[in-house]
């Protein structure tokens, strides 16, 4: 019997003036599945990502997303699916609780639910006491919190997160880490997410996809991929070798030419 | 600090040239030259003029010909300038936030901001040739050393335009950042909006006679417009053959200017500086507020959204407070030059100037509908939404807040033009700006689709329409006017103002009918655009 898949591509590909920055991946992740996509800057994280929540449109390929043909029924997909992409999708100038509220209408919830659940998403996010700020102000990792908050206000079955760790303080990094992992065994979410910071991956998630210049270079649970050794050597092995760093640069640390 | 000024203006130069060639960078090149062409004859036009009304001036050599002449010069130019550059002008600065970074002093990057905003606005052609008009109609009339004073005066009149321009917006959004003023301006302008309207409509003697006629007592206002007043009274000296009696006046242009520019630096460097801090709650702190009373579901979050992005938008804030000031301006100096035996279309122009002028001020929310979204236009994708939700909430809250500032617009109008406009005339003005609105909004949608740009929310540091996109608002407001001239060719003909209100009301139908049929389509587009638009309205690309 074949496991059910929350998300499915086939010769996913996305061009940039003819270029490819996403070719032909094939992904399989599992329903409740803790899902790592990793690969270098610019080996097309993003780009998938985007494609997979309708953000950008393929090239060609077809993506299927909880069972459902992503280009046919798109609006039902979003209901189900909660993003924090690359770059954040936040109003700057609405404040942090009426930005969750507002994105919790956006997915059909009632106003006084979506405001109750605000509430409870701030707390839970130790943001309650800057519920009243207006978001522009809030600091980067304030801005990703409440990011996550947004993609859940709605009790998604599948969560897209986008380097979730980028910016953010140790403490918030294992607050939020907690948070994953209990939504992942707990309540039964699939999350799907990308992220720089492999020692943390490694702890989390369940399985692996490692893309490399657009092209899906490994897939598999985390033991399958790593086998014997770490996650780390084995993502340094498929996209490269260390490189120390050039001659050249004599003139850091000294004044220089600057007049 | 001479290579850091250097990088400054090679960034200028190099962001000027990106602009036409990346992306829709030709559209763009051609916009400016079309602005240009159009610059140069209105701005050689204008110069031929103003020199022709100085050579008079200077020729006469005092007395009232020639003290009017100097008046209407300055005060002439100095209101154009003011008010385009407040209003209508896209002109791109240095973000001094940004540069406070480097070690480069903050006065110099704001004043080489204001100097390359300056440069690169095709307006400024059009400014720089009517003085150089009064400049050669001077020379021309009487040449002689006075000449170098006079130049003198001219250049320090542009600056000071240029500054107390500034020093206005930066006052503007530095005041109007406060909460409670916002509220309390609101509240003011819909109290005056509803009261006046209906005095205006109910009332037989007219009592507000009585406040429209203090007004020309206060003759001292003139000197709220000093860069004009200044000059004005240094040129009637020039004018006369009496250098040295200029000299006080040219003093005091000078020191007022620097003055002003001080000022309106140090507003700016303060800003700059707590930039990113919006300077307290938006809501207040506390429990989340479920935001009873609003409409609910998606429309209403949509809208709810909406009204909470123009509220906290400076430039919606000082379109509010430009729009009634302008209607003001009309009414004191532009309705009491129509006779009384001009009929009533006449005396009814300005209040119909003032419903289109409306529109014209609040161009960059139709013409780049989603400028400030930022990464919140992610939303508007990522979530269950049908795009023509998004589009009809924008044009809904967009319009509400239009008809507003007109009903304040027109009240001023009419209180300070001491209702010289006919009755029927509101009814008339009320369906012209109703029914242009849809139209405008057709259009206006296709343009921010089509070419998007990431504004910033500061006041003067940022541009937000595109060169095309502004270019294609004059097209669509022309063509608009156009249409919508028609009924009034007809009705005047006739002698029916029946006619005229009939006409409006169904092209205004036809519109709304057009809105509404071609959202969806252009929502359509939108989708089918998300791969460019996205980043370059989330700024990813900028």
């Amino acid at each position: 019997m074949t496991e059910p898949l929350a998300v499915e591509t086939r010769g996913l590909t996305r061009l940039f003036d003819g270029k490819p920055a996403v070719s032909s991946i094939d992904l399989r992740v599992p329903a409740g599945a803790f899902y790592g996509f990793l690969g270098p800057n610019g080996a097309g994280k993003s780009t998938t990502m985007k494609m997979l929540t309708g953000l950008l449109r393929p090239t060609c390929g077809e993506a299927r997303v909880l069972g459902a043909d992503l280009s046919r029924d798109g609006l039902s997909v979003k209901a189900r699916i909660g993003v924090v992409p690359d770059g954040l999708a936040l109003f700057e100038r609405l404040s942090g609780s009426e930005m969750l509220r507002i994105q919790g209408q956006l997915y059909g919830l009632d106003r006084l639910v979506s405001a109750r659940r605000a509430a409870e998403l701030l707390d839970a996010m130790e943001l309650a006491s800057e519920g009243g700020k207006l978001v522009q102000d809030y600091s980067h990792g304030m801005k990703k919190k409440l990011a996550l908050a947004c993609a859940l206000i709605h009790g998604p079955e599948l969560l897209f997160l986008d380097e979730p760790f980028e910016g953010i303080d140790a403490v918030a990094v294992t607050g939020i880490r907690r948070m994953l992992q209990d939504l992942v065994t707990r309540r039964s979410l699939t999350i799907f997410l990308t992220s720089h910071v492999l020692e943390v991956v490694e702890r989390l998630v369940t399985h692996v996809g490692i893309i490399h210049r657009g092209q899906l270079v490994a897939q598999g649970t985390l033991d399958e991929v790593r086998a014997s050794g770490s996650l780390e050597e084995t993502f340094i092995r498929m996209v490269g070798e260390e490189r120390a760093p050039g001659p050249g640069l004599s003139w850091l640390g000294t004044r220089g030419e600057a007049r | 600090m001479k290579e850091a000024l250097r990088a400054l203006v090679e960034l200028r130069a190099r962001l000027l040239w990106r602009r036409f060639t990346t992306r829709g960078g030709i559209a763009e090149g051609v916009a400016s030259v079309v602005l240009l062409a159009i610059a140069v004859p209105v701005g050689v036009g204008f110069a031929v003029a103003v020199g022709f009304g100085t050579y008079q001036s200077v020729r006469a050599g005092g007395g009232l010909r020639s003290d009017v002449g100097a008046a209407a010069i300055f005060f002439g130019l100095w209101q154009t300038w003011t008010a385009v550059s407040l209003t209508v002008n896209d002109r791109e600065g240095l973000d001094l936030h940004r540069f406070l970074l480097y070690p480069i002093a903050p006065g110099r990057v704001y004043g080489m901001g204001l100097a390359t905003g300056i440069v690169g606005d095709p307006m400024g052609f059009v400014w720089g040739a009517m003085l150089l008009g009064v400049f050669v109609g001077a020379a021309m009339a009487r040449p002689g050393a006075w000449l170098g004073l006079l130049a003198v005066t001219l250049a320090a009149f542009a600056v000071a335009t240029v500054v107390l321009v500034a020093l206005i917006q930066e006052v503007l959004g530095l005041v109007l950042s406060t909460r409670r003023l916002r509220e309390w301006a609101t509240v003011l302008s819909v109290v005056l909006s509803l009261g006046f309207l209906a005095l205006v409509l109910k009332s037989t003697d007219r009592p507000y006679r009585a406040l429209g006629d203090i007004l020309p007592s206060l003759r001292v206002l003139q000197w709220i417009a000093w860069p004009a007043a200044f000059p004005a009274a240094a040129a009637r000296d020039l004018f006369a053959g009496r250098s040295g009696a200029s000299l006080p006046w040219i003093g005091g242009l000078l020191l007022s200017t620097a003055a002003t520019a001080w000022i309106s630096f140090r507003i700016a460097l303060r800003q700059a500086r707590g930039a990113g801090t919006s300077g307290g709650n938006a809501s207040g702190g506390g429990p989340v507020r479920s935001g009873r009373g609003l409409p609910g579901g998606r429309m209403g979050a949509l809208v709810e959204k909406e009204v909470r992005y123009l509220w906290r938008q400076p430039l919606a804030r000082v379109d509010a407070l430009l729009g009634p000031a302008i209607a003001a301006v009309v009414a004191w100096k532009l309705e009491p030059s129509i006779p009384l035996e001009a009929g009533e279309a006449m005396r009814a122009l300005p209040l119909f100037g003032v419903a289109l002028y409306t529109h014209l001020l609040l161009q960059a929310f139709w013409l780049n509908a989603f400028g400030w979204e930022r990464g919140g236009a992610r939303v508007m994708f990522l979530a269950p939404l049908d795009l023509a939700a998004v589009l009809r909430a924008k044009g809904l809250v967009l319009y509400l807040f239009s008809l507003l500032l007109f009903l304040v617009s027109a009240s001023v109008l009419a209180v300070v033009g001491k209702g010289s406009a006919p009755p029927w005339a509101f009814a008339a003005a009320l369906l012209l700006h109703a029914g242009t609105a849809p139209w405008l909004l057709t259009a206006g949608n296709l343009v921010s689709i089509l070419r998007p740009r990431a504004s910033s929310f500061a006041i003067q540091r940022s541009s937000a329409l595109s060169t095309f996109s502004g270019l294609m608002g004059m097209a669509i407001i022309s063509g608009v006017m156009g249409f919508f001239a028609l009924p009034a060719v007809l009705a005047i003909r006739n002698e029916s103002t029946a006619q005229l209100l009939a006409g409006w009301g169904l092209l205004g139908a036809a519109g709304g009918w057009t809105w509404w049929k071609a959202v969806p389509k252009e929502a359509r587009l939108l989708a089918e655009r998300r791969d460019d638009f996205l980043p370059t309205i989330c700024g990813d690309d900028a």
